[in-house]
């Protein structure tokens, strides 16, 4: 029953509460981007993140440093910290864990197969992918020639199985078909791990609810606006959007149409949440949209660690980490390429 | 005899003054080369830095595994963009020494039924004049309009294939990709146009300096 988790919650989960709200308190404040906006080179910013909970990962890299670099060497804290969250987790939070990764899940899939397609080496893609999305027969998928083969060889075996119904044909892999096979996964990844939050119930149900309608909602807008002036029809286009939401459905069957960034814009003004995002962009652009979103996202993650006894906190914590990652390579980008006065575009404060 | 050693005299200092006002010139046309040429470096430079940038935008904005290099093809396939090179001729008929380079985009014949008209970009210039001045004259008569709208469809034409063969290209990186990656595509294009221009300049600037060098040596004797 909602409102008595505080008498159970602790008993299996208060343990990975208390780690992962610390980790949060790990995470770099508006002081720590000030000094690493203001660095001259990547050593520079390997010096002030050695102070940081990143110093131990990038102490024995060798100079001259590569952005690549410095992202890898801070995933790879993020995956120690979700490794280890998970192997402490029981039912159902060890499962509501497994689903935060399936996303990175569908983008090697995506990688390796269009990778595939270009006569690049396994090795090599497997080199570029994210290290939470892995599974085992990852590397098999180089050898599928079709959906129905990459279903039936590989993924009937990893938790991607069940989102496969909706787009099996056994049409060749071509460029086309990897993106809506892309797409077309996520969507069903994101309504189902929308049922299992609401099947969980309570704090949990109602935090996540909010924050996938969120990210169903803005996967909505990305696909509009990257579709535009594509060869991607208009039924195919509203077929890629979740069902659920709160564009669902007047307002998926109004982006469905829109054909440039003032008529997504007109749709979404009239959604009260999303139009404090389209009223900071100026006509016709869309190049801070991109930052609109991610600080709104910001803004909903970290609400939800004002609330005890649920779910959403781990799942809050790994995508405030990604966006601090997302924020260390766009600082290091712009270092790397001398132009400092553009790191303020994309760096997005999370305290 | 003193008159013709006079008219002599004279014949030599108007000769002399000729070839001064010659060596000007040269020396004009040559410090205007040098001038084109370091704004082109700077237009260049810049270019290539607002590319990079949107690059890093685009991999900020779709991700690490949507924009990296593992994704590049490896599929044999002719270049979409080539660069012909030919010694243009004099006016009596001679082959000049300097190089004039003209860029291609956009010519991949992979595919026959794109296939390109071969671009010129200093005759495009000079084709969005045309299209500037007979836009301004349409008002003035029916005939006129119907021609300007004859010469825009042309241009407009092409344009649109080369969004097609620019949507082509961008398709290793997924179909829906983020406007910031297609910005990116449009700075190195854009780019890649002003390195075509640079060598022609530098190839203006190398003969501007041998026609100087010439007349320098002729005023000696």
């Amino acid at each position: 029953m909602y409102g008595f988790e505080a008498m159970t919650f602790n008993i299996h989960g208060g343990y990975l509460e208390a780690i992962v709200r610390g980790h949060r308190s790990g995470l770099l404040t508006a002081a720590d981007y000030n000094n690493l906006c203001q660095c001259e080179t990547l050593d520079d910013i390997k010096m002030h993140l050695s102070a940081t909970e990143y110093g131990p990962y990038l102490q024995n890299e060798p100079s001259p440093l590569h952005t690549t670099t410095i992202v890898e060497k801070c995933t790879l804290k993020l995956v120690d910290e979700y490794k280890h969250m998970l192997c402490q987790a029981t039912e159902p939070m060890s499962t509501f864990l497994e689903y935060i990764t399936y996303g990175h899940m569908i983008d090697n899939v995506v990688l390796i197969v269009t990778g595939t397609l270009h006569e690049r080496d396994v090795q090599e893609l497997l080199e570029k992918c994210h290290p939470l999305g892995m599974f085992d027969s990852i590397a098999t998928l180089a050898v599928a020639q079709n959906m129905r083969e990459l279903y039936r060889l590989v993924l009937v075996d990893t938790p991607l199985a069940p989102y496969f119904s909706e787009c099996i044909t056994s049409e060749d892999l071509d460029d086309m078909n990897i993106e809506i096979m892309r797409n077309t996964l996520y969507k069903a990844y994101l309504e189902d791990f929308y049922r299992f939050c609401q099947k969980l119930g309570g704090a949990t149900a109602e935090i996540m609810s909010d924050l996938l309608a969120f990210e169903a909602d803005r996967r909505a807008v990305n696909i509009t606006i990257n579709s535009i002036g594509t060869e991607l029809t208009r039924d195919d286009r509203r077929k890629l959007y979740s069902s659920f939401g709160l564009l669902y459905p007047y307002g998926h069957e109004e982006l469905a149409v829109c054909e440039d960034i003032d008529q997504v814009r007109g749709v979404m003004e009239k959604y009260p949440p999303y139009q404090p995002i389209f009223s900071k962009l100026s006509y016709g652009e869309s190049q801070m949209l991109d930052k609109a979103f991610y600080e709104e996202e910001v803004k909903r993650l970290c609400l939800s660690f004002e609330q005890q006894f649920h779910y959403a906190v781990f799942f809050a914590y790994m995508r405030l980490k990604e966006q601090e990652i997302r924020n260390l390579m766009w600082i290091s980008e712009c270092v790397a390429q001398n132009q400092k006065s553009r790191v303020h575009d994309s760096v997005v404060f999370i305290f | 005899m003193e008159e013709e050693i006079e008219a002599q005299i004279s014949d030599l200092s108007i000769t002399k003054k000729k070839t001064e006002a010659e060596e000007e010139d040269q020396t004009l046309i040559f410090l205007d080369s040098v001038d084109d040429y370091l704004i082109l470096i700077q237009t260049l430079s810049s270019t290539l830095r607002q590319g990079w940038l949107e690059l890093a935008s685009a991999r900020h904005s779709m991700g690490a595994s949507r924009v990296n290099t593992a994704l590049l093809s490896l599929n044999h396939r002719s270049a979409a963009t080539k660069l012909d090179l030919h010694y243009p001729h004099n006016i009596d008929g001679s082959i000049t020494k300097s190089p004039q380079f003209n860029l291609c985009k956009w010519t991949s014949t992979d595919d026959n039924n794109s296939s390109m008209e071969k671009e010129n970009i200093e005759e495009d210039e000079q084709l969005k004049e045309n299209i500037n001045s007979l836009e301004s004259e349409n008002q003035e008569s029916s005939l006129e309009s119907s021609k300007g709208s004859e010469t825009v469809a042309s241009p407009h034409k092409t344009e649109n294939n080369f969004q097609k063969e620019r949507a082509k290209v961008l398709k290793m990186f997924g179909t829906l990709v983020s406007p910031k990656l297609r910005a990116s595509q449009l700075s190195f294009e854009t780019a890649l146009e002003t390195l075509v221009k640079v060598a022609n300049v530098r190839s203006s600037i190398l003969e501007a300096h041998d026609a100087l060098v010439k007349d320098t040596k002729n005023l000696k004797e």
